[in-house]
Parts: C-alpha cells; structure tokens; sequence
C-alpha cells in the first residue's frame, strides 16, 4: 500500500507495501523534505533552533523609529513637549521629541519581570551589533550556543512588555504512539501479503511458521540498530538525516551510491510486481465481467472444488505456468473465443495496461496520486475479512506429515523455505524509511517499544493471513502445493469476493504505480544528471525502460512470489543486513566498546543476509 | 594653551583571526570596513584615528603572518611601531592550537615595548570565551593568567577573559580605561557630590568615543546589572543612526512618569548620564545643574597641567 502525504511542489515520500514495503526518502540537494501522510503535515528538515535564533535577531532588528511611536502633526498642541534648553521654540513642530502616552508603558514597579536580565542585555548586544555589519559579513552574528533556547525567547517589545514566543513547528513530534504505530504497520503491509500462503507452502507449515516469527525478530532487531544508528554520530548534527545519510557517512560515496542502488533495486522490483499484478488483476475483472455479461458459466478443465465456494488450482494442468488461456471446448462459440484472443493474461492486457499508466508516469508531480492513500488500508482489511470468510466456508484441512510429502499435503519440514525467508525480507522491509516515521513520535523514548509493536502486529498480520489461506485450503480434492503465488489466483474469476478484492487492489495499485515511477526517477535522474526531470525524453525512457520490464516479466515471468524474493533478498542484503550490522560494530569500535561476543552475532547477521542472497538462485 | 605633546598610541595587537577588528568596531562603533581576510603574505596594520581619551589613537595590528615576514618586519619598523607607546591590548584567541607561537609572538611585542616605551601599560585579554563550556572558564582562564603574568616579567600585565557575547568585553575594556584615567578617583568623589547636590538617582560618566562607563555613582541599588553595556549599545546604535544622517549626537532626554534620564555631553572627553526619580523636578533645573557642574569638571581636568593625559582640545 502506499501512502502519501499531499504538498503541491515538494517531493512525495511513498510508503510502499509489500516489496514495496520500502519507504523512500526523496532527496533535495540541499534540505530534505518529507511528506506523511495525513496523520502528520508536511515540515521541511530545517534546523528547529535556526528558527528561534533567526527569529530573535529578526526582532532584535526592530527599526527603532518606527512609525507608530511618531504622533502625526497637528496632534497634542495643548502639550508641548518637554523644553530642552538647545530647543529652539520657532520650530517646534520639526523637532518635537517622540512622545509616548503614559498609558502605553508599562510600569517599571508593577510588570512581572518576564525578561531576564540576562536575555534583555543579549538582546540589546544583537541589536547593536547587527547595526555594525552588511548583512553578508557573518563576523558579528550571534553563534548558536549564545542564542537563548526557543522555550527562552520572548518577543520583547521596545515598550517594556513580553510575551513568549510560541516555538511552532509544525508536524514535529506530534504523533501518540497510537498513530506511530499504525503507521508502521500501513507502511509494512504491502503486496507481499498475497504470497505469503505459497510461501508458507514452500517452507513446509511447521517451518513457515517459525520462519515468520524468526524473520520478524530478526528484521525487528536490524530495525532497532537503523534507528539507534544515528545516536551513535556525536560528532555532527544528524537531526535531518535519513538511513542513507548515516551509511554516507560512514561509507563515504561508495555508501550512497550502493544505497542508492539498492533503493533502485527495490523500487524496480516493486513496480514490476505491481505491474504483474495489475495484468494478472486487470484480466480477471474483464473476464469477470464478459462472464457476467455473456452468462457464462466458466466450466473448464481447471481443477476446483464443486461447492459454492470454488477454489481453483490453476497450475494444475501444465508444468507450474499459469497460463489461463486454457482449452475450453465450446461449440461455436466464436465470440468466447474472439475474447480469449483479445483478453489474453500474458500476452494481451499487459500491453493495454501501457496505454493507462504510461502518460500517468510522466507527470512531474503525482500529488494527485496521494489523495487515495487511503485504499492501501481499505484493502488489507478487506483481504482480512476476505480470508475470515473463505476459511469460515472452507474449514480446516490440516494434516501433518513431517518429512514426506503426500498426495494432498505437503511436509510440515521444506528445504525451500530460503523462498520463504526472501519474501519475508520484503515484507518485513521497513528500514530505509523507519527513522522518518518515527521522527514524529511525541514520546521519543517509546520508540523502541512502538516499533517492536508495530513489527509484531505486522507478524500476527501476515500470520494471519497466511495460516487461514493455507489451512483452509480445500486439501482432500486439490492439493496443498496448489497454492498460487497470488493465493488470489486460486479463486475463479466468477467468485463476487474475490472480485471485488481484485478491483480494489487493481485501482489501488494504479494509483500507487506512478508514485513508485516517480520516486525511482527522482533517486536515479536527481543522482545522474543533477534534475529530476532533465527534459520529457530522459523521463520518457527512463518509463519506457521500466515499462518494458514489466510487461516482459508479466508475460514470460509472472511469478510475483519469485520476483518478490529476489528483489527482496537483494534489497535486504544491503539494508537489513549488512548495513545496520556493520555500521554497528564500526561505531562501536571507534568507541572502543567492541567485544567479541558483538562482533560474532553480528558478522552472523551479516552472513545470514548473504545467504539469503545466494540460496535465492539455487531454489 | 595649546599643547604639542604627540600622539601617545593604543597598540590592540594579536594574532590574525582573534577578534581584535569585532572587538575594535564594537567598542569604537565602527563599522566593519570589509571582510579583511588576508591573502597572501601581506601584515595588516590600521591606523585608525579614533581619538580615545583625548590624545590616544587606537592602532590595531596582526601578528602572526609568514614568520620570516614577521621577523623582518618586526625588527626593522619595531622602533615606529613601539615608540610612544601608552597601552598595549593583546588580544589571545583561547580556541588557539599554537600556544607556543602565540607566547613567542607576545613576549616578542613586550622586548619592543621594553625598549621603547617602558612606562607603557599591558592588558592580555583571553577572548572567545563563550566557545569553552561554562564550568571549565574559570580554570582555564586562571592557568591562561598564570602563564601570562610569569612570561611578562618584569612588566606588570593586567589579565582579562572576554567574549563579545556577553558583558565580560565591555567591562575590560571599561577596567582598561578606568585605570587609563590617572586620576579618576578625585573624579569619583566629585560626581558623587555632584549627584547628591543634584538629587539624581544615578550619575554615570562615559567616555567619549567609546561609551565605556569610566565612572558612576548610585544612590540606591538598581536592579539590573548589566544596564551600562545596554546603555552603552543603545547610545551607539543611535549614535550610528545619527551619523549616517550625517549629525552627530549630543544629548538626549528621556522623561515618562517614574523617571527623566538626560544624557549630555560633558567635558571634552567625557558625556554625562544623569538619572532623576523625582519627576516633580523640572528638567530645566537639572538642565542647568549639568551646565554647571561641566565648568567645575573641566577645571578639573585642567588642573593638573600639560603632563597630563585628559587634556583639552
């Protein structure tokens, strides 16, 4: 799902789900600027204390004769003024003192004393000072540490009263853990929610399991050590640093180049994904409503179960490849067959669905994209509702076979469960974005706790899903390994609710889709050529390029479990991996706290992720 | 009678990047000229007129360019530059990494003096001490002290901490100049009668140029301490304001219902700040009590004769 928060000419942050489960920082030059979604607006990374600071020397420059202390002429004849003795009376008008009335200043006996002594005299020094220098030269303006805190500042008016400047700024710190919590879960869940059950096949039920609850703690600590990772550079001021700043500095360039990378990684093989997705989606809804419309009773030679619940295993008649341009024997019927020309899942629509998204790509600024931000939640609660109701009408079909697999069943101990564990990396993949997101937290010391929450509902989340799918899956007439990457396949295309799943995942994923575009033009185009949109033939390739990958992947490799895994055990490789870990025990051994117990688990980690990596291609 | 005595010097004198140009506009309420950043082995040296107590003229330096220009610039000018000598002001950096250079540079400054003028007073000021933490100023200060005192036997060297972020600037600088006036105490005495006969709150005596308060009597405690720096910057903020108006300042007088504060100029070296808290008393009154007293303290100053340093214009 991806969320977006609105601002009309500043760069979006999307939160991606799934393997898209990565939230992008998107790079200015200068200063970073960050959208949220709705919960929190948006507030560009500047110095908070620049605010205070600048604002107490903007005051300080208060023009001393400013008009409204003057007295228009013709006023107060009855009250000359005070006579100074060089006062030469002809011209009283010209050089009348300013004159202040009695009521507008404050008494010095009675006014609470709001302004220190201290504060006062400083302000005065600024004041002074500012007058001394142009503007350019930085000789004589006030340093950082002598500026009074922003509680500190007054606003303090050259007729003797104060009042406490109100320190706003905005979107900082204002989120209760409540909504930094949902937060990180809404970012987390992503496309990768409908693999999981065929991942959970994959590895075996028993090992599925545990597999998931590993791979949350683990990525949960990785987690941990992204956000802390900041705390550790006491050297210069992190306040508007994101993750890939932290590995810069501790990298140099190789370390934003290679984040970079990664992050293109990512970003690459969420839209390719997305665009599998959207054909596989895009094919059912059509089919669907031709169906519907032609009343057609879909009875082809695909194994189902024959209830009012059809559940289909589609890969069942050819080797693994789910291709639904099966034989259906029907006589005359030219118009079925003219359709199944037309509406072909891998060779016709992925190329209709160029014709929608391509323009929608080029746009400069997708904030419009942003205002559906929303249907990222809608559809994980219905996919949640979805799966409840399937298993409530399907039931249990549970067998535990441990080592060998049976007809119906599969062993409850795979030895492909690394498919599994790449997946996960995706779906747990939260790093590249988790300080931001929490940056917003009012309590900052929870942190911690709101992010071990938030990874934990996001576990029970895909266990959920994942157990009922596969529990419920009509084993005695079809078997386990039936399970579709996109356990969604397995339901026909005439079933209502799944129906209503795909058009909501399907308008979703098109709205998110140029987001994604956009984000990996900005990271690529922004770091090559300097400016994120060079001219429309750099931005048009650079969609054509990723548009092209899609299409061919959708209709040669619409595996979207095998992309998730790849893309997501090499995307994870960097940032869940080895960069939280390493970074680590650098920081500690610049600190000289490194012990050999840390640097085992560590390099442990490290070697996990690596593994991860490289058992990807032997699977 | 006119009087031919020459110009005695203020030398303010330290290494290149210690604050002695902030510390000299802001005391002097100058502006900056430009970023005087140095390039190339060039010494800078500013005979800035700015008449200070009468005859002084404040002369600023940079030590610490290429050292064999130093060393050769030193010893061939040095008599110019130390002759007629009446203050030296050494500004130390404390962020300095070159202890050692900067000793070596300073006690080159006090051989010159020694030489050419050794009835010339020595203030040291430790400057930029808002960037040491707070709890460590103290200590700092006091070995910077120690180490200073023990280098410039046998001259006597007076010792301050500075910072141009609060008020440890303006009171050296005022102490220099308090100690500048010989003698200021019979001064004292007589504000003090002054004040008393007058019935003022509070009567300060600034220098000219400077605004530094030289010296100040109080009949009742006042609240705020650090009100003579904030007079000071207010007067010279005007003062600027005056002269871009191509005027200058001469008096002022500030009257509401608790107090009237005139301000006025004195004696040729010296302004007047009188403060009354009986606002029944007319500002006339006060007004001619201040052009009174004027003629007493300028006899005053004449007293002593042509040897002495606040002389008459």
């Amino acid at each position: 799902m991806v969320t977006v928060g609105e601002h009309p000419d500043t760069y979006p942050e999307v939160e991606l789900m799934s393997h898209m489960v990565v939230l992008f920082l998107v790079f200015l030059r200068s200063s970073h600027t960050v959208f949220h979604s709705g919960y929190t607006n948006l507030h560009s990374h500047q110095r908070t204390d620049f605010f205070s600071a600048y604002s107490l020397r903007k005051m300080a420059n208060m023009d001393s004769d400013s008009r409204h202390l003057l007295i228009p002429e013709g006023d107060h004849e009855i009250n000359p003024g005070p006579m100074n003795i060089q006062f030469d009376s002809s011209d009283i008008r010209s050089k009348r003192p300013f004159y202040i009335e009695p009521t507008n200043i404050v008494s010095v006996n009675d006014v609470i004393q709001r302004v220190s002594d201290h504060a006062s005299a400083m302000n005065k020094r600024i004041h002074y000072y500012s007058r001394l220098t142009a503007p350019a030269d930085r000789a004589l303006i006030a340093p950082d540490h002598v500026v009074p805190a922003p509680e500190e500042c007054y606003v303090y008016s050259p007729l003797g009263s104060a009042y406490k400047l109100q320190c706003y700024t905005e979107g900082y710190g204002k989120n209760t853990s409540l909504v930094t919590i949902f937060m990180i879960w809404n970012t987390m869940l992503g496309t990768s929610i409908l693999s999981i059950p065929w991942g959970i096949k994959q590895a075996g039920f028993t090992t599925g399991m545990c597999v998931i609850m590993l791979m949350g703690l683990l990525t949960l600590y990785c987690c941990y050590r992204v956000v802390k990772s900041r705390s550790m550079i006491s050297s210069v001021d992190t306040t508007t640093w994101e993750y890939p700043d932290v590995c810069r500095y501790y990298f140099g360039s190789f370390g934003q180049w290679s984040s970079l990378l990664f992050s293109l990684v990512s970003l690459i093989g969420a839209m390719i994904v997305y665009w599998v997705l959207m054909s596989n989606f895009l094919f059912n809804t059509g089919k669907f409503i031709f169906n519907f419309i032609h009343h057609i009773n879909d009875t082809d030679s695909i194994p189902s179960t024959n209830d009012s619940n059809p559940v289909i295993c589609p890969s069942a008649r050819s080797g693994g490849h789910p291709d639904n341009s099966s034989v259906i024997f029907y006589a005359s019927n030219s118009e079925l067959q003219q359709f199944e020309k037309w509406w072909n899942k891998s060779k016709t629509v992925p190329f209709y669905l160029i014709g929608l998204l391509l323009p929608l790509l080029n746009f400069k600024s997708p904030s419009f994209f942003s205002k559906f931000n929303i249907l990222g939640t809608v559809s994980v609660l219905y996919l949640i509702f979805l799966v409840t109701w399937k298993a409530i009408r399907l039931g249990f079909h549970l067998e535990f076979h441990w080592f060998m697999p049976t007809e119906f069943f599969v062993p409850e101990i795979r030895f492909q469960f690394p498919q599994l564990t790449g997946v996960l990396t995706l779906a747990f993949f939260i790093h590249n974005c988790i300080i931001t997101l929490l940056k917003n937290n009012k309590n900052q010391e929870n942190n911690v706790r709101d992010l071990s929450i938030a990874y934990m509902l996001v576990t029970l989340t895909y266990l959920y899903i994942g157990v009922l799918v596969f529990a419920s899956f009509p084993s005695p007439p079809l078997s386990k390994d039936c399970i579709e990457q996109n356990f969604l396949d397995n339901f026909p295309s005439s079933d209502i609710l799944s129906f209503i799943a795909r058009i909501f995942l399907l308008f979703q994923m098109m709205t998110v889709y140029p987001l994604l575009g956009y984000l990996a033009r900005v990271q690529l185009l922004g770091h090559v050529f300097g400016d994120v949109y060079p001219s429309i033939f750099h931005v048009l390739i650079f969609n054509l390029f990723i548009v092209g990958a899609g299409v061919i992947m959708a209709c040669f490799y619409p595996n979207i479990g095998g992309i998730i895994r790849y893309s997501g055990a090499a995307c994870g490789l960097a940032f869940v991996f080895i960069y939280p870990s390493l970074i680590y025990i650098i920081s500690l051994h610049q600190e000289d706290r490194l012990t050999w117990p840390k640097v085992i688990f560590h390099v442990f980690i490290i070697i996990l992720g690596l593994a991860n990596l490289i058992v990807q291609f032997f699977m | 009678m006119p009087n031919t005595a020459m110009k005695k010097k203020v030398l303010l004198m330290g290494k290149s990047g210690s604050g002695k140009t902030s510390m000299r506009s802001i005391i002097f309420a100058n502006y900056i000229a430009r970023d005087t950043r140095r390039l190339g082995a060039t010494i800078d040296v500013e005979h800035s007129h700015v008449r200070f107590l009468g005859n002084l003229v404040l002369n600023l330096w940079d030590c610490g360019g290429q050292d064999t220009f130093m060393e050769n610039y030193f010893t061939s000018q040095r008599d110019n530059i130390f002759r007629n000598v009446e203050v030296l002001i050494y500004v130390f950096d404390v962020e300095s990494r070159e202890l050692e250079k900067d000793m070596h540079y300073y006690q080159s400054c006090l051989e010159a003096i020694l030489q050419n003028s050794p009835d010339a007073k020595i203030f040291c000021l430790v400057h930029k001490m808002d960037l040491v933490q707070e709890d460590q100023r103290d200590l700092i200060f006091k070995e910077r002290e120690e180490d200073l005192r023990r280098l410039s036997r046998p001259l006597e060297c007076a010792c301050f901490r500075t910072s141009i972020w609060d008020e440890t600037l303006y009171k050296a600088w005022s102490s220099i100049v308090y100690q500048l006036i010989p003698n200021v105490q019979q001064l004292e005495m007589n504000l003090r009668n002054f004040a008393q006969i007058i019935e003022a709150d509070e009567v300060l005596l600034f220098e000219r140029a400077t605004f530094l308060v030289i010296s100040h009597y109080q009949c009742k405690e006042q609240r705020d301490v650090h009100r003579f720096e904030k007079i000071s910057n207010i007067i010279k903020q005007f003062k600027l304001s005056c002269s871009k108006l191509a005027t200058s300042f001469q008096s002022m007088e500030v009257r509401n219902s608790n107090f009237a504060a005139f301000i006025d100029i004195f004696t040729s070296n010296t302004y007047v700040m009188v403060v009354m808290s009986d606002p029944s008393i007319p500002s006339a009154a006060t007004l001619i009590n201040i052009r009174n007293a004027r003629k007493h303290f300028e006899k005053l100053e004449r007293v002593d004769g042509p040897k002495h340093r606040l002389l008459m214009r």
